[in-house]
């Protein structure tokens, strides 16, 4: 028991793994929380675009000598309304404006960071992320930012749901339709760029998506689904990094495996809708 | 009886292609009004024109006090949404609450007796996909009701539904009568819009026939709204003019 302790208590004596472990819990939840409404309004393909889009924003950012964060909060507010724009018009289908949009938007930030010689390094935590990295001021503006984010879930909670599950009803209900979701847009903007720096933007996509599925799997009700969401992202992220500390591998990446192995056991044994209940189902109705 | 709901020469054109033309009828308090027409006929379009989701081209609704409650088409709805039978009603009372406000105990029970009335309250926590569609309907009914509509719009609600489920919807829309409320209705069945309904709106694009049903429904009426051909393939159209053209107004019961 108390090798356990000591296993879980040793890295807290370096500072950067307390902050790490803090901005991960942080970006743990707030992932979950807004990647329930990705995950319910079929966003996924969005919040993959979303990060890679943001790449310009953090080149530009790199070439000022600017905070990389607001780099990338101007890119993802500018593309998250882009392809909400682009997809309103109707001229071309949601998928298509989200794929061309990405694509663009990730290349021009190849290009411009391909002038820069000494980037390579930091290119790299960009794209899986950095999470022992995470400074004190990167702490406190995870912090501010995640919180405007869950406000606005918390406070807007019954106008979302209601957007996402009957847009039309919302429409006959004098909602305003169209400002609401963008705000959603904006949130998950939001919460792209706060995550940045623990998963990176190519993993992003799995912090949006696989907690909020596994807790997708194991509840009834929306903020049932949230809240056992921002567990298990919370979960995953603390787990995660301690399994970089001690076996050693890339933090983000140990993150969203954990979160994954939590994904594949909700979809087995998830009470009365895994897959392996099914098919013992499946067998004895058929065996009798 | 003061019209309810009173629409004027309501025309909507989309980009110039006309979805409905020229269309005026009055709906009485408490009157039942089905709403028939082939696909394209302007249905959708002209529920969407009484809640002013599309602005029509000329003409206009008048609907003085009245609330509308629409009753969403079953299909249109992702049902493994993590959402409660309760938590599916309490949709109607967002506006009522207001911005930046929770749930009060007097929404709560507004839900509860809504649901009573549907017949659904026993079902309160089951998640919305666990439910028959029959069942599902009433629970947007519920959700019509717990917004104080006075006017219920509903959008196909007997496609995909079950007889006796079709038989404890129209036992519904009884009761709300009898508190005065009004209900429109489109539905493809015409057999069932004939004999269950006050009132029967023939559309095709303009309002071919509009009255009791038994006087609205003849076979000008129904060769003008389907077209002579489409009228003789299609089943139960058929089968309405038959027993209108044989059999009178007796009024035989066909299973």
């Amino acid at each position: 028991m108390t090798d356990l302790l000591e296993l879980l208590v040793e890295p807290l004596r370096y500072p950067f793994m307390v902050r790490g472990l803090l901005a991960s819990i942080m970006v743990g939840t707030l992932c979950a929380v807004v990647g329930s409404y990705v995950v319910l309004r079929g966003m996924a393909f969005f919040g993959d675009a979303l990060a890679h889009a943001i790449l310009p924003g953090i080149a530009i950012a790199y070439l000022l000598e600017i905070n990389l964060f607001w780099g990338a909060l101007a890119m993802a507010l500018l593309t998250a309304v882009g392809i909400g724009y682009l997809s309103r018009r109707g001229q071309v289908k949601e998928d298509t404006a989200i794929g061309v949009v990405f694509a663009a938007s990730f290349a021009l930030g190849v290009a411009i960071l391909s002038t820069v010689q000494s980037f390579s390094v930091d290119l790299t935590h960009i794209l899986f992320g950095n999470v022992l990295g995470v400074s004190n001021t990167d702490l406190w503006l995870t912090a501010a930012l995640g919180a405007i984010a869950l406000l606005f879930v918390i406070l807007l909670y019954k106008e979302l749901l209601v957007i996402s599950f009957d847009p039309i009803l919302a429409a006959t209900l004098r909602l305003p339709l169209t400002a609401l979701q963008y705000l959603l847009l904006v949130l998950i903007a939001l919460t792209v760029v706060v995550s940045l720096q623990t998963v990176g933007l190519a993993l992003m996509v799995a912090m949006l998506v696989t907690p909020a599925a596994t807790a997708y799997l194991l509840t009834r009700r929306l903020w049932h689904m949230m809240i056992v969401g921002a567990i298990i992202g919370a979960v995953s992220s603390v787990a995660g990094l301690y399994l970089s500390y001690y076996v050693n591998v890339a933090s983000g990446a140990a993150v969203v495996l954990v979160c994954t192995a939590f994904f594949a056991v909700a979809f087995l044994f998830a009470p009365g809708r895994g897959a392996v209940w099914t098919w013992l189902r499946g067998r004895r109705a058929s065996s009798t | 009886m003061a019209a309810i709901l009173q629409v004027h020469n309501l025309t909507v054109r989309y980009n110039g292609d006309s979805a409905l033309e020229d269309v005026s009828f009055d709906v009485q308090a408490g009157e039942r009004v089905a709403i028939v027409g082939p696909n394209g006929a302007g249905k959708s379009t002209l529920f969407n024109a009484l809640l002013g989701l599309v602005h029509p081209t000329s003409g206009k609704v008048e609907a003085s006090g009245a609330e509308f409650g629409y009753v969403t088409q079953r299909s249109a709805v992702d049902w493994s949404f993590p959402v409660t039978v309760h938590d599916a009603v309490m949709m109607g009372r967002i506006t009522r609450m207001g911005w930046l406000r929770w749930q009060r105990a007097s929404d709560r029970e507004i839900v509860r007796r809504c649901l009573e009335q549907v017949g659904m309250l026993e079902y309160a926590t089951r998640q919305i996909g666990e439910l028959s569609g029959g069942q599902q309907q009433r629970v947007f009914i519920a959700r019509a009701l717990a917004q104080e509509a006075t006017i219920l719009l509903m959008d196909e609600p007997f496609a995909g539904v079950d007889t006796p489920s079709q038989e404890a919807i129209l036992v519904i829309l009884d009761r709300l009568r009898d508190q005065g409320a009004t209900v429109l209705v489109s539905t493809h069945d015409l057999n069932l819009a004939v004999e269950r309904f006050d009132r029967l709106a023939l559309l095709n694009r303009q309002l071919v026939a509009y009255g009791r049903p038994r006087e609205a429904v003849t076979p000008q009426s129904l060769a003008a709204a389907y077209g002579g051909s489409a009228l003789w393939r299609g089943e139960d159209y058929a089968m309405v003019l038959g027993d209108i053209d044989c059999c009178g107004e007796e009024g035989h019961h066909h299973d």
